[in-house]
């Protein structure tokens, strides 16, 4: 992972423009040089009025006080509540659907079969209802016969690989080859160099999203020529077509809304199968529909992080050195390929062999969560990287910097070593007396966080001074919203509370989906060229009241607009507007964002040696991403990282039954989210010795 | 037919026997109640704490019937975005919450607690919170939100 994102050859040509620049505490507009086709940057990472600053969430009023409408929330005038019948067998076909006995209770509408002939995961959806309460549908599910042909299923990867396993989908084996990379014979020489070598197994489990608002959405759909979609989803932008062709109507005709969304996390992206049954329902009923998934469906088929099953045998040499790899990878998806960062993910490893395989179960099929195959590379290579470190007897903070080439990583775990207090280390693992053992660990990650172009942004301006400005994109929680406005108040010298934010609806502006951490780096930049713009407009309207000086020296701060010597506050400055306003238009521009980011953690642990119980009592985490668009934000999204990943390392997995084939934890009460007993001392450090002046996504924020 | 004495309104609702109060303040009283949420359904995440008697209480498990003749507070009534409560003010101020989902629940319970306990330790304040679970991660700072609505 390089530093600079995007090598220059060639220079640029170069022009020279005036932008707003802190000088000697003195806030004015100075002249750079950039390059001729970009405009002006985001100037350095500390010298930011409100961007890179603590700035409390823009909605978080309307959410501590209830008032913030969810889709889960929405209620419309005749809505009917749509439930799923799920298959209760690991792999089958079914054969009838008796409806009758259903059909006849009272406030029932509509019972219709979902679009699969062959389920292959219990889970799997059969029916759907649409009655007038949640309490009737579930009546009607309870009350439909079905009848299935019981195929061989097979849901644990050691039973798959079985050459005798019954196959999870006919056409294919269970075991498909994903690909090999570099010399097996090179590797295998060069174990025979090495000063020791470690071989382990590592397996990491099916991990649920565990979204609280689930998966769903209502369609307003009441027989006429338009439709409204409420989605608890990721992409505004990723419903709209599937429901208008499951809708019979044009595309543009159905309209998504998301104001506020109760978490994704990678899972909540399209229509999906429960959409399309929604809008089959509420096409039949010619009645909005609700259909949200229960608990129990948002466990068995609303998406999973992949699992996975690694094989990994490395040698050292005694300075330090890891001279060769060789690694089996099982990307454990369910009825998907799965996902798992090739090994030896971060590390130089010298000669490195792998092969990489997915391994198919009768399970729904994984889907993105939070970096999606990394974890699951990271938790087996840093084990493993230990498990060297510890052979050649050398600190495994300075064993890691000996192997990993990008020096981003040596100063954030000479940080982090400083953080947690790596010097109270016991060297000796189990060196301290009696069953309850102090450990100290470290680990390091990578993520792209590039951006793409898609966003479309409109700054309006208001003679009576308002400002909005208008994007579709989503806020999961991760200060989308916020920021937005931030971009904007603080390019025009405002304050947070003069400029007001539209997002979630797919009427406005394109945008991205909120995927793979794309979000603020395809945003931010939009919206910043948006507002930029809005300036210049504004400048050149304003300029006659203040001495007719070029649009570009006139400073816009403080809730004032200003050049030569002389002010207007913005209020007198946005009367000189045309009637209607102005409308600036932002696009995304490449220069304002980049990729790669690092992050290192460390963590603190009790362990019982007698019992196996393990208790976090410290964790840090220093994350680099560029230009901190909100620190308080940012923060946050590192305090959830580390939260979300201790569950997975130590208390969160989904449990098949290999016989019945079917989830046994599918609820909160069996699966184990980590709560606040659990909760260690967090500690979450920005890099701030990152000085790239672009926005980079880090967990969307 | 129920009546229910939510945030210090008679609601009138039509309901069967079955309908938990979670069910009936979201689906059943006009205009609705959605607040509380309903994340499980089964008393296991908090999501849908309201206050019966200025006790925080799973509304998913308890029935609109039994619930008539007492006060129910929701997160609603607690204060508004122009007049938060202190629990309220400081989540924002904190950043105690992401997506927002379960920040009803873990508001309802704190300051049903601080009542209780005025000047609670952190390791009361994450006894007392026990039973409401958030997946953004948002723990530490639904903390230092609880201690600082605590000094005020």
């Amino acid at each position: 992972m390089q530093q600079q994102p995007q090598a220059q050859p060639t220079p640029k040509p170069k022009k020279k423009i005036r932008v707003p620049r802190v000088v000697n505490g003195v806030e004015q507009m100075v002249e750079i040089e950039v390059d001729e086709d970009t405009g002006p940057g985001w100037g350095p990472n500390d010298k930011h009025k409100l961007l890179n600053h603590r700035i409390t969430r823009v909605d978080g009023p309307l959410k501590a006080t209830g008032v913030a409408r969810y889709t889960y929330d929405q209620r419309l005038p005749g809505m009917l509540y749509a439930r799923v019948l799920r298959c209760p067998h690991g792999h089958a076909r079914v054969t009838k659907i008796d409806r009758d006995a259903a059909s006849k209770i009272s406030g029932v509408k509509a019972i219709i079969p979902a679009p699969l002939s062959e389920l292959r995961f219990a889970g799997a959806p059969v029916a759907a209802v649409a009655a007038t309460t949640p309490e009737i549908a579930g009546d009607a599910l309870r009350a439909i016969k079905v009848t299935y042909e019981v195929l061989p299923h097979v849901v644990h990867a050691h039973h798959a690989i079985r050459p005798d396993a019954p196959k999870v989908i006919a056409e294919e084996n269970n075991l498909q080859d994903k690909g090999k990379n570099g010399d097996p014979q090179k590797a295998e020489a060069a174990f025979a160099t090495a000063d020791a070598v470690v071989e382990g197994e590592y397996m990491t489990s099916r991990i649920h999203h565990a979204c609280l608002e689930t998966h769903g959405m209502v369609v307003d759909y009441r027989g006429g020529d338009s439709a409204t979609i409420y989605a608890s989803t990721q992409g505004t932008f990723t419903i709209h077509d599937d429901a208008a062709k499951e809708l019979g109507l044009p595309a543009s005709a159905v309209t998504t809304t998301v104001e506020h969304m109760g978490g994704g996390f990678g899972s909540k992206f399209g229509l999906g199968l429960e959409g399309m049954l929604a809008c089959r329902l509420s096409k039949q009923t010619k009645s909005p529909v609700k259909l949200m998934f229960t608990r129990y469906d948002e466990f068995v088929m609303a998406g999973n992080r992949s699992g996975s099953w690694q094989k990994l045998k490395a040698g050292v040499k005694k300075d330090g050195t890891i001279i060769a790899l060789q690694a089996r990878q099982y990307r454990l998806g369910g009825l998907g390929p799965g996902s798992q960062a090739g090994q030896p993910y971060i590390y130089r490893m010298g000669d490195t062999y792998r092969e990489v395989f997915a391994l198919h179960t009768n399970e729904d099929s994984s889907v993105a969560m939070r970096a999606p195959g990394h974890p699951q590379a990271s938790f087996a290579v840093e084990t493993l990287v230990d498990e060297l470190a510890y052979k050649i007897r050398m600190d495994p903070v300075a064993f890691r910097k000996k192997n990993l080439r990008d020096e981003v990583y040596h100063r954030q775990l000479d940080r982090g070593a400083k953080e947690i207090g790596w010097s109270r280390r016991n060297p000796i693992a189990g060196g301290n007396p009696g069953p309850l053992k102090r450990g100290i660990g470290c680990a390091v990650g990578t993520w792209g966080g590039g951006g793409n172009n898609q966003c479309k942004v409109d700054v309006t301006i208001s003679r009576d001074g308002a400002v909005v400005v208008a994007i579709g994109t989503q806020d999961l929680g991760t200060g989308t919203r916020t920021y937005t406005r931030a971009i904007v108040a603080e390019e025009l010298g405002l304050g947070m509370k003069d400029v007001k934010e539209q997002i979630g609806n797919s009427r406005l502006g394109a945008a991205n989906a909120s995927g793979g951490s794309t979000t603020s780096p395809s945003v931010a930049p939009a919206v910043k060229d948006a507002a930029i713009k809005a300036r210049m407009l504004m400048a050149e309207r304003v300029a006659p009241l203040i001495g007719n000086p070029k649009p570009d020296e006139i400073l816009f701060s403080g809730g004032n607009v200003s050049a030569k010597g002389q002010t207007v506050t913005w209020k007198q400055a946005a009367a000189t507007l045309p009637a209607a306003g102005i409308t600036a238009h932002g696009q995304w521009r490449s220069d304002l964002q980049a990729r790669g980011v690092h992050g290192v953690c460390f963590a603190e642990v009790e362990v019982d040696v007698e019992t196996g119980h393990i208790k976090p009592i410290k964790m840090v985490h220093i994350q680099d991403c560029g230009l901190p668009l909100n620190r308080l934000a940012m923060e946050s999204q590192i305090n959830g990282g580390m939260i979300q990943s201790l569950g997975m390392a130590l208390w969160e997995g989904r449990v098949m039954d290999a016989k019945l084939g079917m989830q046994l934890n599918p609820g909160f009460g069996d699966y184990k989210l980590p709560g606040t007993l659990e909760m260690p001392e967090l500690v979450p450090l920005i890099d701030d010795d990152d000085k790239r002046e672009a926005v980079i996504g880090m967990s969307e924020g | 037919k129920v009546v229910l004495d939510v945030n210090g309104q008679q609601r009138e609702a039509q309901v069967e026997p079955r309908t938990t109060l979670l069910n009936t303040l979201r689906n059943h009283l006009e205009p609705a109640v959605t607040g509380p949420k309903l994340v499980c359904d089964v008393g296991t995440c908090g999501a849908c704490t309201v206050l019966i008697d200025g006790k925080p209480v799973y509304s998913c498990l308890v029935l609109a019937v039994d619930a008539t003749k007492k006060k129910i507070t929701t997160v609603e009534g607690l204060g508004t975005p122009e007049n938060p409560n202190a629990v309220q003010a400081a989540f924002v101020e904190n950043d105690a919450l992401m997506c927002g989902f379960c920040t009803p629940g873990f508001v309802t319970t704190i300051s049903a607690y601080l009542k209780k306990n005025p000047n609670p330790s952190l390791a009361e304040v994450k006894e007392a919170c026990k039973g409401n679970f958030c997946r953004c991660g948002t723990y530490p700072r639904v903390f230092e939100a609880a201690l600082a609505a605590a000094k005020g």
